[in-house]
């Protein structure tokens, strides 16, 4: 079986759903049989799944029309 | 002579005695790159490991593919030394002579046809290689090692033949004579260009090596951040990937000669010519890690004359391209062009060297089918069926072709040039289309959400102003999203906060490891509002420092895929693969009191 560190070389790969056939079964063998890169598999695909589904960082729309509508008004007032 | 100048080689040069050993005698092919020792080297480490020892396949059966393919190619200087060493292995002259006019027709084994037919479809037309060929082999008996060795030796033929071309080496012996009318070497098709998806890629089995238990894949996974599948393509043959790996580095490290950057724009344009997808994607990526925008790669592997390169560096690309892919016009005038432009004969050499490392590997790619380490740039692959024609104009001096771009699908560009003709309403609907993600580049980069909104209305009149210089090159989204990144990276210079975002070396993945190991509850989201969970999520990635920041941002939030992200960010994608991981998992121990299990709601 492989070792955590050769399971953590792989594992960006793996999150990205980005290995070979041959380096996922290496991996998913040594995430059935070692508990802690089993945690750390699991919490980081939780950790991405709640950044993804968030929501995060979005513009309020009012506040979005606010700053276009400010800008617009400049570049329509710079024209005439 | 050969077309360069030379130096006396001293007779205790290591490589020499690589040569003198295995073959009685120093072929002037390799004199003629006495110029740059480490070159010379470079071939010898490839000879040592494929041609002058047995493998899965016997010495004679490679020498016939390196004598066969010196042949079908009309390289009297190559087929001369394969046939010397043909016949000092112990094959006759008929033979000889039967497989330079037909193999099919001489005295061999079934298997050695289909090898050979094998190699010298390969040699002629390797995007026309697939899976079929290979499980042709199969039928004959030959396992995937000594697939992967023919396709290797089929390389280094492809690789002799355009260093003896572009050097014009004197002939160590009489050459054979060549039929009156060769084989002409099949027209490329274009859906070779095309190869069917569903193909079991790559063509042969390969088993799983870490980066751990093999030095050259540390050295690589160190230098670069991945192993690249053409060498993990290859793992039945730990001995040929060292050797391949080794005997790039004094071709494409040194950069006394050659910059870095003019070796990767020669490996792009040449890979181009030969439509090698797999190769574009590779050193479009590696230009980026040197810094050279995505937008000039892609135009470069598109048509390197309407790229900003120097006149010069064209020149030598037009050189490159005409010796790796169109070697039938290849002519001692070529090396003249190159000298009266103040081109240095080591220069020169190492352009050659280069060009046939390429040819090297283009060959072996296309031989065992490897799936490219990265997105394939779009504006490459449309323009494949138009390259495969316009590489021969550009060859005959006529016009060059007008690449269309990775804007040709913008969904944007109607506006935009409705909008650079002066049209504010066709400005206005763009900037309310694409304010989102200007937002999240510029909290991304500035990590604070107020100062994020007070920078929107520059940035917004910013991109007004300078919208004349938007060309259509790239996305207008694109082009906007970089003015946001560009004013929030001026903001953090003023603010002279010392994050860097774009320091180039690669970061060590495994200096950073998670220090939380408690497990996480089944379903975490169900222990928290949608609100407090954005809010957790956003105060996490606020606090991620801006370079990890930046990426989590683009890929999770913004959910671009990772090339994309690197293409904007002007990274390789294994720097970014690198800066993801980290900042994932920098945020996974942020969220991990959270979310643990038997633990109660922080704060309660």
């Amino acid at each position: 079986m492989i070792t955590c560190d050769e399971f953590f070389t792989e594992f960006g790969d793996y999150l990205e759903n980005r290995v070979s056939p041959e380096v996922r079964k290496e991996l998913e063998l040594h995430l059935s049989q070692c508990r802690a890169c089993h945690v750390l598999y699991d919490s980081t695909c939780k950790t991405v799944k709640i950044v993804t589904d968030s929501s995060s960082f979005d513009l309020p729309q009012t506040v979005s029309d606010s700053i276009i509508d400010s800008v617009m008004a400049k570049l329509r007032a710079d024209k005439a | 002579m050969s077309f360069l100048s030379e130096v006396p080689l001293e007779d205790r040069l290591g490589p020499l005695e690589v040569f003198q050993k295995g073959l009685g005698f120093i072929p002037n092919l390799i004199r003629a790159q006495s110029l740059l020792p480490r070159v010379i080297e470079a071939q010898a480490i490839k000879e040592r490991a494929i041609s002058l020892q047995e493998g899965a396949l016997s010495r004679v059966q490679k020498e016939q593919i390196l004598f066969c393919i010196a042949a079908n190619r009309q390289d009297a200087y190559c087929a001369a030394i394969d046939n010397h060493v043909l016949r000092a292995l112990g094959v006759s002259e008929d033979r000889v002579n039967d497989l330079i006019n037909n193999h099919r027709r001489a005295d061999l084994a079934a298997a050695d046809v289909a090898l050979l037919n094998f190699c010298l479809k390969l040699g002629s037309d390797p995007a026309s290689v697939s899976s079929k060929d290979v499980d042709l082999l199969r039928e004959h008996g030959f396992n995937d090692q000594s697939i992967i060795e023919a396709a290797v030796t089929t390389g280094l033929a492809v690789y002799r033949c355009t260093l003896s071309i572009g050097l014009g080496p004197e002939p160590d012996f009489e050459s054979p004579k060549f039929p009156a009318k060769p084989t002409p070497a099949a027209p490329r098709s274009l859906d070779h260009a095309h190869p069917a998806p569903q193909e079991k890629r790559p063509y042969v089995h390969a088993p799983y090596v870490s980066v751990e238990s093999f030095a050259p894949f540390a050295i690589l996974h160190k230098s670069h951040a991945f192993i690249p599948g053409l060498f993990r393509s290859q793992t039945l043959r730990l001995d040929l990937i060292a050797a391949e790996i080794e005997s790039m580095g004094p071709i494409l490290m040194p950069q006394d000669i050659l910059t870095r950057s003019q070796k990767e724009c020669i490996m792009l344009a040449v890979s181009a010519a030969n439509l090698n997808s797999y190769c574009v994607a590779a050193h479009c990526n590696l230009l980026r890690g040197l810094g050279l925008p995505a937008e000039e790669g892609d135009q470069i592997a598109v048509d390197h004359h309407q790229s900003a390169l120097s006149q010069k560096d064209k020149v030598l690309l037009d050189f490159a391209i005409k010796l790796g892919a169109r070697f039938a016009d290849f002519s001692r005038a070529d090396i003249l062009e190159l000298r009266a432009l103040e081109f240095t004969d080591k220069q020169i050499l190492e352009c050659v060297a280069v060009t046939a490392l390429n040819n090297f590997v283009n060959t072996v790619q296309m031989g065992l089918g490897v799936e490219p380490d990265f997105e394939v740039p779009p504006a490459f692959e449309r323009n494949k069926v138009y390259l495969s024609a316009a590489a021969d104009r550009l060859i005959a001096g006529a016009s060059v072709v007008r690449p269309s771009t990775a804007a040709g699908d913008d969904p944007d560009a109607d506006l935009a040039a409705a909008a650079r003709a002066g049209n504010l309403d066709a400005f206005e609907e763009l900037i309310r289309r694409n304010s989102r993600p200007v937002y999240r580049a510029l909290a991304a980069i500035l990590g604070n959400e107020d100062e994020a909104q007070d920078a929107m209305q520059d940035v917004l009149l910013s991109a007004f102003k300078h919208i004349a210089g938007f060309q259509g090159r790239s996305k207008f989204s694109t082009w906007l999203v970089s003015i946001a990144r560009n004013t929030a990276l001026q903001r953090l210079r003023e603010r002279r906060n010392d994050e860097s975002l774009d320091e180039r070396a690669f970061d060590d993945d495994r200096d950073f490891r998670p220090r939380q190991v408690r497990a996480w509850q089944d379903n975490p989201e169900q222990e928290y509002t949608q609100t407090e969970m954005r809010q957790l999520v956003e105060k996490g990635i606020m606090a991620l420092p801006g370079k990890y920041r930046v990426v989590v941002m683009m890929r999770d939030i913004e959910q671009l895929s990772t090339d994309e992200v690197a293409r904007q960010l002007g990274l390789t994608v294994p720097a970014v693969k690198v800066r993801l991981l980290r900042g994932r998992l920098m945020l996974r121990e942020c969220l991990s009191p959270h979310f643990a299990r038997d633990v109660r709601r922080v704060g309660q």
